[in-house]
Parts: structure tokens; C-alpha cells; sequence
């Protein structure tokens, strides 16, 4: 029952909640500092200090961390950013790289088992890591920097009544209030869908992979804990291109609405 | 017998086999997604690569919605008033 503790549980869903870490008051009101706080810290520190040494050397023909680092700028560039904004890609290309690869290192550093590391060297046991993206909050932050972006960027370029006044397109007016209604919902809809989209994905894989070393406790069997650990590798390696995908869809759907404010008149 | 399972119990039923039900129309969804796709790449192979990506950005967009029905399962599950 050494290792019960950290390496595998019974409860699927403990590992993958937020844990405070320390609080403190501002004013008259406590803040609470979790764990997924600190991992999304660390996945900026991280990105703050690994970007630019990939893209410090500026050589021609790129290698190793460069030429990673570059071809997912490139391809977010030429497949997403060039097509579905046209003309505006450079405006939103900084919005669009930073956005993928702050969702990529959240993601990446979720699969990191650093407290069952720190629990076998240490042998004390810390919540201090885990997937900052299987948080509803976090991800609801950033839909709702999207949200914000879209729809600022619109009403910078087009006026707010004017903007408003895009939102439906030209149909005859009886059914105008009920077109407009469901632009505005859908409008609604698009950040919260983006945001337990990535949400849900990330957390469906935590506790899948909380769920198969679980049932090593549950049977308490060699076989069960081989046919367990062979499919957590499987699912692993699943869930590293989930976190590459997710990244990818959350940035592609920004893309599309940041254009879908910008275009001009509807047909 | 339904009323002595107690109200706990009849929400994990309900979500057990809704989520069964789901996986069922997201597993049809993503399978014909595949299926058209791959007849696609064998009638032109040469976007081969344009095809994969429309195919991938298709299967996440359905697995969205049926992470959505994962996460009310959850609603009923675990927070439950009463």
C-alpha cells in the first residue's frame, strides 16, 4: 500500500480536481492559489522561455528545436490563418500562435506524472501538477478570450449598431426577431461549446487513465496490472494526439469566428 | 421497484445508459466521417492530406457534442441535490 497513495487511486476524479495550494486575502477577499494555477504559470514561463530560443537562431535551413517550432507556425499560418481570414491573417497571426501553443503546453503538461515522481523521490505527497486544461474555469478563460477578441475586433471595424446590425442576414422582417434570436444564441453558445469541448476532452482522458490504474487496486492481480498498464500506454498515446487535435480545433474555431465578425455584408 | 432503488441510483441508471446511447451515435457519426473519407482519398489521391485534415477537424467536432452529453452525465451524477 506504499504507492496507493498517488500512483493509483480509487476515486478516479481525485487526481483530477484542482487542490489548493496556499491562500491569501486581497482586501476583503480570499483567494484561493491551486494547482492548476501554478501549472498555468508554469506552462507560460515554460513558452516564455522555450519559444524564443527556437526561433533565436534565424537560419536558413532549420534543425531540431527551430525547425519544430517553425513548421507549427508555418502550418498554423498557410492552413489556418490564410485561408479563413485572408487579407487579416497578419493582423490575428500572433493571436492564433499563441493561442495553440499556450493550449499545447497546458495539454502536453497535464500528461507529466510530476507528483508521482516527486512522490517517489520524496515520498511525501503534494498536489502540485496536473492537466490545467481539465479545469472548467481555465478553459472558460480562454473561450471567453475569444469571445471578447471576436467580437471587440467587429465592433472596432464596423461600429457597434452597425455591427449589431450584421449579426442576421437580410431575410423578410416577420421572421427578423426570430432569425436575430437565434444568431444571438448561437453567438452565446460558440464559447461555451469551445470551452467544454477542450475542457471535456482533457478530463475524459485524466480520469480514463485514473480509472485503468484504479482497477489494479480494485482486483489486486498481475494480470489485471499488465493488461492495465498496456492499456494505459495505448491510451496515452492516444491522449498525446487528443492534446494536439484539441489545440489545433480550438484554435481553427477561433480562426473561423474572429472571420465570421470581420466579413462583410452577409449574402 | 423503480421507487426502491432510491433517487442516487435511478440517476446513475439514466446516465449509465445515456451515455451508452451516445457512444452509439457518435461511434455511427465518426464511422461514416471515415468511411466517406477514405472513398474519397481512393477516388483522388493526390489531396490525400486536405482530406485527412477536413476528416480530423470533422471527428473532434463530433466528439465536442458527445463530451457535452459526458459532462451532463456528470451533472447527475455527482451533483445532485438531495
Amino acid at each position: 500500500m506504499l504507492y496507493s497513495v498517488v500512483l493509483a487511486e480509487l476515486d478516479p476524479l481525485r487526481p483530477v480536481i484542482a487542490a489548493p495550494l496556499f491562500r491569501f486575502s486581497i482586501g476583503g477577499y480570499e483567494i484561493v492559489f491551486s494547482n492548476h494555477m501554478l501549472m498555468v504559470t508554469v506552462a507560460a514561463v515554460v513558452l516564455l522561455i522555450i519559444i524564443p530560443l527556437g526561433v533565436s537562431r534565424k537560419s536558413l535551413m532549420p534543425r531540431g528545436w527551430q525547425n519544430f517550432v517553425e513548421s507549427l507556425c508555418v502550418f498554423l499560418r498557410d492552413e489556418v490563418a490564410r485561408p479563413i481570414l485572408g487579407d487579416n491573417a497578419d493582423r490575428f497571426i500572433f493571436f492564433v500562435w499563441t493561442i495553440f501553443f499556450f493550449i499545447l503546453t497546458m495539454n502536453l503538461l497535464g500528461m507529466v506524472p510530476t507528483e508521482a515522481i516527486y512522490y517517489l523521490i520524496t515520498k511525501r505527497e503534494e498536489r502540485f501538477g496536473g492537466g490545467a486544461t481539465a479545469n472548467i474555469w481555465i478553459t472558460g478563460a480562454l473561450a471567453m478570450v475569444t469571445f471578447v477578441l471576436t467580437h471587440a475586433v467587429g465592433i472596432k471595424e464596423y461600429g457597434l449598431l452597425k455591427y449589431l446590425s450584421m449579426l442576421a442576414p437580410k431575410v423578410p422582417w416577420p421572421i427578423l426577431p426570430l432569425i436575430y434570436a437565434l444568431e444571438i444564441l448561437s453567438a452565446l453558445v460558440r464559447p461555451f461549446a469551445l470551452a467544454v469541448r477542450l475542457f471535456a476532452n482533457m478530463l475524459a482522458g485524466h480520469i480514463i487513465f485514473a480509472t485503468f490504474i484504479g482497477l489494479i487496486l480494485i482486483f489486486k492481480n498481475w494480470f489485471v496490472a499488465a493488461g492495465s498498464v498496456g492499456a494505459i500506454i495505448v491510451m496515452s498515446c492516444l491522449e498525446l494526439l487528443i492534446a494536439f487535435i484539441q489545440a489545433y480545433i480550438f484554435t481553427l474555431l477561433s480562426t473561423l469566428f474572429i472571420s465570421l465578425a470581420l466579413e462583410s455584408e452577409h449574402g | 421497484m423503480l421507487a426502491e432503488i432510491g433517487s442516487a441510483g435511478l440517476a446513475i441508471l439514466g446516465a449509465g445508459i445515456s451515455c451508452g446511447m451516445v457512444i452509439l451515435g457518435a461511434g455511427i457519426g465518426i464511422g461514416f466521417i471515415g468511411g466517406k473519407s477514405t472513398e474519397a482519398i481512393a477516388r483522388q489521391p493526390q489531396i490525400g492530406g486536405r482530406i485527412v485534415t477536413a476528416m480530423i477537424i470533422s471527428a473532434a467536432l463530433i466528439e465536442g457534442v458527445t463530451l457535452f452529453a459526458l459532462v451532463i452525465n456528470f451533472l447527475a451524477i455527482f451533483w445532485m441535490k438531495g
